[in-house]
């Protein structure tokens, strides 16, 4: 398989073929990205075509040597989710942002994904559920490090913070999400 | 080495994950061993991980890589000529469609059969530009003065029953009944009844004959 730093330098070059395959090759950890954040596959659908359109305008600024493309993807994303994440907490015109969560998302929550209805509703959902209850900095960090995979300098450089703020992120995070799910009546596997 | 459950807390993901240094690796097992919510914090946090990681990829919609290049490299019109084309092809699979292409079939093939020319007759020469124009135009022009014959003959007819027709009826009839008014009871057969077979078929065959002369 050709590496992502080569289509990168063909897209340069103006060969549509290679942009295809550099967005059929990521499309899918960018949505579940922008998924697993918002918990809204509406948003998410917009937000990942937000994504590789910044992606499509800014691919001149990869750097190769400073990080793998899948890295950059994801700081990009990251980038977009937080501004999507301050925008529509201007519109609900609250600050409280761990008691806005939930209500926000569980209003905005579509019908049942086909995904989750093959999980019989459980454990995607409820995951998703204290996902939602989680701060935006823990639930990042978890999501980049649990579902999304990247290690922790790969984290740090996704977030543009120091690697024990991440470290200490990501436990925090399992935590609290471990006692919410606790909450919600999800025993350990 | 000395433990408590917020070092515990602390050093959970690091535990969890084999990234912990032996030493407190050690020191954090014996601490969870004596202390039970110490223990179910590692049993709840570690089975919680193990889920996230287990959960499969959500998939994104089909149609989701079509809009990123849509609105990249623009709408791209090859593209949906092919699905188009993709879609009038899908339809072919579909059990209506293929009933519909069998019972055509076979009813061209029950009708070539019976009025058509046989596949086994046709020769090489046959299928030769002048041959086809010829016998083409040898059957347009048959066909034409068939039709034309039918139109005169039908004309003939409706010549005569309309003679009959015209005829007044005689007064004195004895009996009606349909030999005696073969005119106006059945025109049809009469008018195909040789004229001196009744004896109102003397005045038919007349009338007959007026028509014969006036074509």
């Amino acid at each position: 398989m050709e590496p992502d730093a080569q289509l990168v330098e063909r897209c340069l070059r103006g060969d549509g073929p290679a942009w295809e395959e550099l967005v059929r090759r990521h499309a899918r950890r960018v949505y579940n990205l922008c998924y697993r954040f918002t918990g809204n596959p509406t948003a998410a659908e917009d937000l990942s075509q937000d994504v590789f359109l910044r992606v499509y305008r800014t691919l001149a600024s990869y750097q190769p040597a400073q990080g793998a493309f899948p890295t950059w993807l994801a700081r990009l994303s990251r980038n977009l989710l937080i501004d999507h994440y301050r925008r529509t907490r201007r519109d609900r015109l609250t600050d409280s942002l761990d008691d806005a969560m939930p209500h926000l998302e569980a209003q905005n929550s579509p019908a049942p994904t086909p995904e989750t209805q093959a999980l019989s509703g459980e454990l995607s959902a409820q995951l998703q559920q204290g996902l939602a209850r989680l701060s935006p900095e823990l639930r990042e960090a978890v999501i980049l490090r649990d579902l999304q995979g990247l290690e922790y300098n790969e984290i740090q450089m996704v977030l543009q913070i120091p690697e024990g703020t991440v470290k200490s992120r990501i436990n925090r995070g399992r935590v609290e999400l471990a006692r919410v799910l606790e909450e919600m009546g999800m025993r350990p596997a | 080495m000395d433990w408590n459950c917020t070092l515990t807390e602390e050093a959970l993901s690091d535990f969890l994950d084999g990234a912990l240094a032996p030493a407190e690796r050690a020191a954090l097992s014996a601490h969870a061993a004596e202390c039970e919510v110490c223990a179910q914090m590692v049993e709840r946090v570690g089975g919680m991980i193990r889920r996230l990681h287990a959960l499969a990829p959500v998939e994104e919609p089909d149609y989701l890589q079509a809009r990123i290049l849509n609105v990249t490299l623009g709408p791209r019109s090859s593209e949906s000529v092919f699905q188009r084309w993709l879609g009038w092809l899908g339809e072919i699979g579909q059990p209506r469609f293929a009933m519909g292409v069998v019972t055509v079939v076979a009813s061209l093939a029950i009708v070539l059969h019976a009025v058509g020319p046989s596949l086994r007759t046709v020769k090489a020469a046959d299928l030769a530009p002048a041959n086809v124009v010829r016998r083409a135009d040898r059957g347009v022009h048959l066909s034409y003065a068939r039709a034309a014959r039918f139109v005169s003959d039908l004309r003939v007819v409706y010549e005569i029953q309309s003679r009959f027709a015209s005829q007044p009826e005689p007064k004195t009839s004895p009996s009606p009944g349909p030999a005696s008014n073969p005119a106006t009871s059945e025109p049809r057969d009469k008018s195909r009844t040789p004229p001196d077979s009744t004896g109102g078929g003397t005045r038919g065959g007349e009338l007959a004959a007026q028509v014969i002369g006036y074509w």
